[in-house]
């Protein structure tokens, strides 16, 4: 039987060769996908400057069209377009900031039966994941407001300027689905249900 | 057109725009009452909704009303009027006539002062006349509330001055406006 089994010496020689193997296996799947090997490199991450940037809502009041501005908000931005999977958005609004140039109107929204801003002062947006689309990209992400998640699919563009990125996109939603509208407000027959929002941010590569 | 050859009633339209639009002033002064008198909501929001279609309206049938009176002159007043009561006669219907532009416009530029589109009944929007600026809206306020007294007041002074004609002259001025009624045969009036 002894005979038959190969010398120490000889075994050893195999298993570093099937190790070799291994890692040049390994290696090669490497090279030859490289982008998921390398994707969460990829990604660029970017801090938008509220300053430059609008993230705007237009609601229908009585008929006719309103828009209205969240002038705080903070978005962390990572996106690369060749890296679609290691993409990620996390935009934090603040909900008191919202400004529809008039007072009467902007104090009722903050107010209890509609945003509710004493409990929930923040909106919170983070994506999930992302599609090439024939314009652009789309994406998929949970939006918190008024204490209330759902996914809100948004479309946008991504256009790489020197100091950054432009981010352009907008995206409709229903304000009942969060319970934004209580009492009175929670008829659509003067406050439309639909909501449209549009953003433009400015994106400054992280150092 | 009987009244084209010898116009001592006011036509069928005239006296249509006349009525629609008085009919409309009464609505628009209910409504404007009625949201004031309310907490800001939707019952609010719902009755100004209202009232700035109905305002449009009027400012659309106005203009109507002046074309149509431009092709189709009104009946001469009767000549047993003295001066003053001519200039008066002048003078409100002239008054008139501007504060039905004067209040719709001045409603119109205060819901675009304060980024309150108008839309007309929910059918199509009206493009906002002025930017947004909560100083002008305050102005525009005033200035509708003032105008809409000024308003009520020359009314009241046009019902007594009708009244006043009826009754008191025993003239066709009041009548000669009013539908399924007759001009009274006073042949000194064919002028």
């Amino acid at each position: 039987m002894m005979r038959h089994l190969p010398a120490p010496g000889s075994f050893a020689a195999a298993a570093l060769l099937a190790a070799t193997a291994l890692l040049a296996a390994v290696a090669l799947l490497a090279v030859a996908s490289p982008r998921t090997a390398g994707a969460a490199d990829a990604v660029t991450s970017y801090t938008a400057d509220p300053q430059q940037g609008r993230i705007e809502f237009t609601g229908v009041q009585a008929g006719a069209d309103f828009t209205g501005v969240f002038h705080k908000f903070t978005a962390a931005i990572a996106f690369a377009p060749d890296a679609l999977a290691s993409s990620h958005f996390d935009v934090l609004i603040d909900v008191n900031s919202l400004d529809t140039m008039d007072n009467d109107r902007d104090t009722t929204m903050r107010g209890a039966d509609v945003f509710d801003v004493a409990h929930w002062p923040a909106a919170h947006y983070v994506t999930r994941s992302f599609t090439k689309t024939a314009t652009g990209y789309a994406a998929v992400g949970a939006l918190t407001v008024h204490g209330v998640t759902k996914d809100v699919p948004i479309d946008f563009q991504f256009t790489q300027t020197p100091a950054g990125a432009k981010l352009e996109g907008h995206a409709e939603l229903k304000r009942l689905d969060f319970g934004v509208g209580r009492g009175d407000w929670k008829s659509t027959e003067w406050v439309g249900d639909t909501v449209k929002v549009t953003f433009s941010l400015v994106l400054k590569r992280k150092a | 057109m009987p009244n084209q050859k010898y116009p001592k009633r006011y036509g069928a339209v005239a006296q249509g725009f006349h009525w629609i639009i008085a009919a409309l002033i009464v609505v628009q002064f209910t409504l404007a009452w009625k949201a004031v008198n309310l907490p800001l909501g939707v019952r609010q929001l719902a009755l100004l909704a209202r009232h700035k279609s109905f305002g449009m309206t009027v400012l659309m049938l106005v203009v109507l009303r002046l074309l149509w009176r431009l092709k189709n002159p009104p009946p001469a007043l009767p000549p047993g009027m003295a001066p003053w009561e001519r200039i008066l006669a002048r003078v409100s219907h002239t008054a008139l006539y501007v504060l039905l532009f004067a209040m719709p416009l001045t409603g119109w530029m205060m819901s675009s002062a304060k980024n309150y589109s108008v839309s007309w009944f929910g059918l199509f929007t009206w493009p906002n006349l002025i930017a947004k600026d909560q100083h002008a809206f305050k102005l525009l306020v005033s200035t509708h509330h003032i105008l809409s007294w000024t308003l009520l007041t020359i009314v009241i002074l046009h019902i007594l001055a009708a009244f006043k004609h009826h009754f008191w002259d025993k003239d066709d001025v009041m009548l000669r406006m009013l539908p399924f009624s007759r001009a009274k045969p006073t042949p000194e009036q064919r002028s």
